[in-house]
């Protein structure tokens, strides 16, 4: 979209600046340094991400793009706090997020990540509303803030008419909205997105895309993990991953 | 350097930038009661969503507390009827005997045996003596056969009693006719009050006032009938209306004189037979200590109704803790039957477990609301089953003739009861489901 040139000049001196190895980046909102991931297959040690490092700024869109089997949802699931490295270092919004424990990870997870998945993951039996209350309840957020905050987020995804619609009386695209509104309504520092038009027609899934442009543009830091190129060029910036390591680390806007 | 976007862009309407956050959000509370709530909201929706499943875990604890309850009740009510009939003599009365009721060992009975008579003489120095007694009166049983015509009954309580007050105390009243005069009873007249046994035995049933005036053989001896009681009921299965009440000096000729009696002490009020039961003590201990061989025996037995309740409590506790025991191993398995179902509903909802994880539930979150779920379904059933075993006991107690008693400590008991089989049997699966791992948990389905 149109507004968005005034952004990017300041992020970029910020990458210009993240070339310190040793030690995170203290402006950076996401900080990775020599990030490890292993798992343990019967005897045999796989390494899903072989010492990754970059870092991210605050209100960057980003996109990570790989093959399957490439370390890229191992990544997106330790930037998503689902999971901690095996080794290396991850802070977090000036957390050092890669010693926590589960419920510490939680906590991360509520107040500082957004989540949109591609298959949507909302409760089936809730509203929509209740949908996207969830993340203020486990917040701890009283009930009628909550009310609030939930309607506010569900009208600024022009979902203002479907609030008490459960999903499945929803079209792909309006639950995906929903998905974003509850991401979002606890104002988390990153929006993770997680091939988040994968289960769309390609008109809503440009829809998303506009939605996600237009978030961005009102500061949000976007984070969208995609093997689709088309999906990966409405980013600002490209990390590739290939066989657990950046390939490539690319702005392109 | 340090301004980030956020800042830099006017929001044209409401956004999602972290400024417009009201600060308290920030913080994480400790107690959060909202996740609580949502938990409880969670857990009855469920339990809404999967009504058969939810019926048949109500089904499983409703049996188990069904069966204790009702069981506890009827316990509860028997325990009533046996204290209602022992303190018919009321809990104002005390006797003095030679032995006491209950004899636990063979060396006790040698040792009572051995003991000097209780007397006619013994009773006079405690109505003399006692200033805190009201009424004091001796009485003597024999078990013997009673004839009427052709009819005859054998082992009925034969009662020798004196004076009068002895009805009192006994708590009988006259039905038809009458009791004997004093004059009558220090005569040793053969006449007798009859319980309503005799009626039924011997009577072929007759009404009370056609039995007045006929004569009735004991022990080969012909009695003149003057007076029936009001029925007392039966105790146990065993009647306490099998009886024929005389007068002790007519006692005395027929069954001697050397018989230890039972004298029977009653105080006006209950809060006076503590300073009662110690005058009499110190009265009999003055009259029996020059005579006793053993100094360490008092050598008489000073005993309350309290002994009759004692020995029932002591001869039915066993039984009543293996029936509570039997009822309750349903509740156990009601519980497993919880266990079972919540494990499945676990199961069934790894998706949903992630997905909350994912937006940031905690284990303590997951936790919770497995427990609320398998808590409420245990509760309800609970209720559900304090509903339908005092229905139970209801009718068993109709059926048996006992006075039913719905005590709020047992239903209390029961909900509280199976919400601890809710938070145990729930505990398992909840902690299970608290420890997924929130990519696997997402990744179900």
């Amino acid at each position: 979209m149109s507004s968005n040139a005034t952004i990017v000049s300041p992020t970029e001196n910020v990458i210009q600046a993240t070339t310190h190895v040793n030690g995170h980046d203290p402006r950076a909102l996401i900080s990775m340094r020599n990030i490890w991931k292993t798992y343990q297959m019967g005897t045999e040690s796989v390494h899903a991400l072989h010492g990754v490092s970059f870092d991210i700024p605050r209100g960057e869109y980003i996109a990570i793009i790989g093959p399957s089997g490439s370390g890229k949802s191992t990544l997106m699931n330790l930037i998503g706090c689902l999971d901690t490295p095996s080794q290396g270092e991850y802070w977090l919004n000036a957390k050092n997020v890669s010693e926590m424990d589960d419920d510490e990870l939680a906590r991360i997870r509520n107040q500082e990540v957004g989540f949109v998945f591609q298959t949507f993951n909302l409760l089936a039996r809730a509203t929509a509303l209740h949908n996207v209350e969830l993340p203020l309840i486990y917040g701890g957020v009283g009930a009628s803030q909550r009310h609030d905050m939930a309607k506010k987020a569900l009208t600024a995804v022009d979902l203002s008419e479907r609030m008490m619609h459960k999903p499945n009386e929803l079209s792909g695209g309006q639950r995906q909205r929903v998905a974003i509104a509850r991401a979002l309504v606890n104002h988390p520092s990153i929006l993770l997105a997680d091939e988040p038009t994968g289960a769309l027609d390609s008109h809503t899934s440009m829809e998303i895309m506009d939605l996600f442009e237009r978030l961005h543009s009102e500061g949000n830091t976007i984070i969208v993990v995609t093997h689709e190129h088309d999906i990966a060029a409405r980013a600002h910036r490209v990390i590739s991953i290939r066989d657990g390591l950046i390939e490539k680390d690319e702005r392109i806007k | 350097m340090e301004r980030s976007g956020d800042q830099e862009v006017k929001p044209r309407r409401y956004t999602f930038a972290r400024a417009d956050l009201p600060a308290r959000i920030r913080s994480f509370p400790f107690v959060r009661l909202t996740a609580i709530w949502e938990a409880f909201r969670v857990a009855t929706a469920s339990l809404r969503a999967n009504k058969l499943r939810t019926l048949l875990t109500l089904i499983g604890i409703v049996v188990g507390v069904t069966a204790v309850i009702a069981v506890v009740t009827i316990i509860q009510g028997l325990d009533k009827t046996v204290a209602q009939t022992f303190s018919s003599q009321g809990s104002t009365v005390f006797t003095i005997s030679k032995s006491p009721q209950i004899i636990k060992s063979r060396e006790d009975f040698v040792k009572f045996n051995h003991r000097k008579d209780v007397t006619h003489e013994d009773a006079q120095a405690i109505r003399r003596l006692c200033t805190s007694c009201w009424r004091v009166g001796v009485a003597a049983n024999a078990l013997d056969t009673v004839k009427y015509a052709d009819q005859k009954a054998e082992n009925v309580r034969i009662r020798g009693i004196d004076p009068l007050s002895m009805f009192d105390v006994d708590g009988v009243t006259i039905d038809a006719g009458r009791i004997w005069s004093e004059a009558e009873g220090a005569a040793g007249r053969e006449i007798c009050v009859v319980g309503p046994d005799i009626l039924k035995n011997l009577f072929s049933d007759s009404p009370p006032d056609r039995v007045i005036g006929q004569e009735l053989r004991i022990a080969g001896r012909p009695y003149l009938i003057i007076g029936v009681l009001e029925p007392l009921g039966t105790i146990l299965g065993f009647s306490r209306d099998n009886v024929v009440y005389i007068p002790y000096s007519t006692y005395q000729k027929e069954y001697g004189a050397r018989r230890s009696l039972v004298v029977f002490i009653q105080v006006p009020e209950a809060e006076q037979l503590e300073a009662a039961e110690d005058q009499v003590r110190t009265i009999m201990r003055n009259r029996r200590g020059h005579t006793q061989d053993d100094p360490n025996d008092e050598g008489f037995a000073l005993e309350t109704q309290d002994v009759f309740l004692n020995l029932y409590g002591a001869a039915t506790s066993n039984i009543k803790l293996v029936t509570v025991g039997v009822a309750g191993v349903s509740l156990i398995v009601g519980g497993i039957v919880v266990m079972n179902i919540m494990l499945v509903s676990v199961t069934e909802r790894t998706k949903e477990i992630g997905i909350r994880k994912a937006i940031g539930a905690r284990r303590k979150d997951i936790l919770t609301q497995f427990l609320i779920e398998s808590v409420t379904v245990t509760a309800i059933g609970g209720a559900i089953g304090v509903g339908t075993g005092f229905g139970l006991a209801y009718l068993i107690s109709a059926l048996i003739g006992f006075p039913l008693l719905i005590s709020i400590l047992s239903a209390v008991l029961g909900v509280g009861v199976s919400s601890v089989v809710g938070i145990i049997s729930g505990l398992w699966p909840a902690w299970r489901a608290a420890k997924l791992d929130p990519i696997e948990a997402l990744r179900a389905e």
